[in-house]
């Protein structure tokens, strides 16, 4: 029997816990109403033969589908959250540069992807993302020459390769 | 039952046996009455299944509220559930335990909401009903949003693990055939949300 | 007999999931091959021991496109997984990836683990990621680091929503620096070593 190392009183409350958990639980009866209704509208349930094979050739498909979708969709990471993305604006004052670009985890860090736009006022430049919440590294480049972080935000202290990067949280 | 410990240093008083009312919320026994209500159903009569979604909804009810932690994902879960079961009623091979193939749907069903599921979002918009244990009603419905929101910061699959487990009173053996995983992996999900949920607990149960 | 034994675990391992997951386009496209192959395992370990990938990727695309070496953008990954699972250790099994990732710029900021279990503790029934990510942005802005790990706390401590949390840490830089950087000139990088600006992909 293995050694009591347990904590009695850590058991004692997860006793409770459970019996909590198994207090009786009533969900809105409407819940049979609008389950039947929908049922009504289908029709009687179908021959699980035919189900079955119908069932076995989608299946089929969608692994078929799937493998290569697995060689050239993105990571699902890549894929996610756009449901609970925000409008966050960018902006660099750089008078006399004629492109800014920004990089950073929300574009893969690529030159090409993400450049402003030079609103014409005091040498502004600025760029709409849309964001889910997160805490993202970025910095500018300007001219395809100099690295700028964004002072309005707090210097990353996660730069690793030398160039100044911001932190931007999105909540 | 002698208290003991188990492989995983788990006391057995913890699982004991659920009494017939607590099991009939549980996996469903099987039911005479489950088997004629099916057949009835797949004669076409709607009423018949009516009362086994009333029979079950409750219990099914249960465990996706404490799943997916909002009495409308859980409402959503269950309707859904109770029009796929029909939809695939010829499939339920042994309708006297319709219940328990009904619960495997649930189960299923939870899953994929709770993939859908915001991972941060906000536990316990909901709780509950039952009569406080201790009769304090105020401090009792406090403990009951703590123990969904520890519930909520759990993994999922410890969380579905912990509740066919110990709210369920299901075995590590119905448990693999409904979740697909290994015994050895369910009683390491288990004995992990167990102690996560203690360390959760731990400072709110005191005070 | 005994020696197909040996064949067993290989050719199992060949044909794991793991094994057969692609690598992710974006190394193999961005960084040399040995450079890609060492980032994938890193980003494949911490996939297996359930720690965020997707910051790792990002950490090598980072350096990729600063013209970093191979060995320089493999010990920073490296170093961001180490971060991730001692973020992990402070803030325990059930910590979303987010919060995860905020906690591994924390300790990068300086900020013991000990402060990050603390603020798990004191905030457990809500998500840590904001204020484990104002708490970083604060000392890198400046703040001492008793001053800012007590405002956090306090905040923590009175149940407080991540709104307020960012409302201080917005507090404190309009302080340090008046208005925000929409009418600032434009900043020289400090007097670092500059990276290169991007090179050809490999």
């Amino acid at each position: 029997m293995p050694v009591d190392h347990h904590d009695r009183s850590g058991d004692d409350l997860l006793q409770q816990v459970v019996d909590e958990l198994r207090q009786p639980v009533r969900l809105d009866a409407t819940v049979d109403a609008t389950a039947l209704e929908r049922i009504r509208r289908m029709g009687p349930p179908a021959d699980s033969r035919w189900r079955f094979r119908l069932v076995a050739g989608l299946a089929a498909a969608a692994l078929a589908a799937g493998l290569l979708l697995a060689v050239f969709l993105p990571p699902r990471e890549a894929l996610s959250g756009l449901s609970t993305a925000r409008a966050v604006r960018l902006r660099l004052v750089a008078p006399a540069s004629s492109r800014v670009v920004v990089v950073g985890d929300f574009n893969n860090w690529d030159p090409g992807a993400t450049p402003l736009r030079s609103t014409g006022r005091q040498g502004v430049w600025t760029v709409e993302l849309r964001l889910k919440p997160g805490r993202y590294h970025y910095t500018y480049l300007v001219d395809g020459r100099e690295w700028v972080r964004d002072p309005a935000e707090p210097p990353a202290p996660e730069s690793d390769f030398g160039a100044p990067t911001s932190v931007l949280t999105v909540s | 039952m002698t208290p003991g410990y188990n492989e995983l240093d788990l006391p057995v008083t913890l699982t004991r046996p659920l009494s017939q009312d607590q099991r009939s919320r549980g996996l469903p026994m099987m039911s005479d009455s489950d088997a004629a209500l099916v057949a009835r159903t797949l004669d076409g009569d709607l009423d018949a299944y009516a009362k086994l979604m009333a029979r079950y909804r409750d219990t099914l009810g249960a465990y996706a509220l404490h799943m997916l932690g909002t009495r409308e994902d859980a409402q959503e879960a269950v309707q859904d559930s109770f029009v796929r079961a029909y939809r695939a009623l010829r499939g339920c091979r042994q309708p006297e335990r319709f219940g328990g193939w009904l619960f495997r749907i649930v189960v299923n069903r939870c899953r994929t909401m709770q993939r859908r599921l915001k991972r941060n979002r906000r536990f316990a918009e909901s709780l509950p009903e039952g009569v406080p244990a201790n009769g304090d009603a105020v401090a009792s419905l406090e403990w009951r949003e703590e123990i969904a929101r520890a519930l909520g910061r759990l993994r999922p699959h410890y969380r579905e693990a912990f509740l066919l487990r110990y709210v369920n009173g299901l075995d590590y053996e119905e448990m693999a055939g409904l979740t697909g995983a290994n015994q050895a992996a369910l009683r390491m999900r288990v004995k992990r949300a167990s102690d996560q949920l203690r360390e959760l607990l731990r400072d709110v149960h005191a005070s | 007999m005994r020696r197909c034994r040996w064949l067993v675990l290989p050719i199992l391992l060949a044909f794991s999931p793991a094994l057969l997951q692609a690598q992710d386009r974006r190394l193999s496209d961005r960084l040399d091959p040995a450079t890609a192959s060492s980032v994938q395992q890193l980003v494949d370990s911490a996939r297996a021991a359930g720690l965020p990938t997707e910051p790792l990727v990002q950490k090598a695309l980072e350096g990729s496109t600063m013209g970093a070496s191979g060995d320089r953008i493999r010990a920073a990954v490296a170093g961001l997984f180490s971060q991730l699972g001692r973020a992990r250790e402070a803030l325990g099994n059930s910590a979303s990836e987010a919060e995860l990732t905020a906690g591994a710029g924390a300790l990068r900021a300086g900020l013991p683990p000990a402060s990050l279990a603390e603020l798990h503790r004191l905030r457990y029934h809500q998500s840590l990621a904001v204020p484990i990510a104002v708490l970083a942005d604060l000392v890198a802005e400046g703040m001492p680091r008793e001053q800012a790990t007590r405002e956090v706390f306090e905040l923590a401590r009175e149940g407080r929503p991540d709104d307020e949390f960012v409302a201080l840490r917005r507090r404190v830089q309009n302080q340090k620096r008046g208005e925000p950087g929409t009418t600032e000139p434009l900043q020289r990088p400090a007097a670092a070593p500059a990276a290169d600006p991007p090179s050809a992909a490999r």
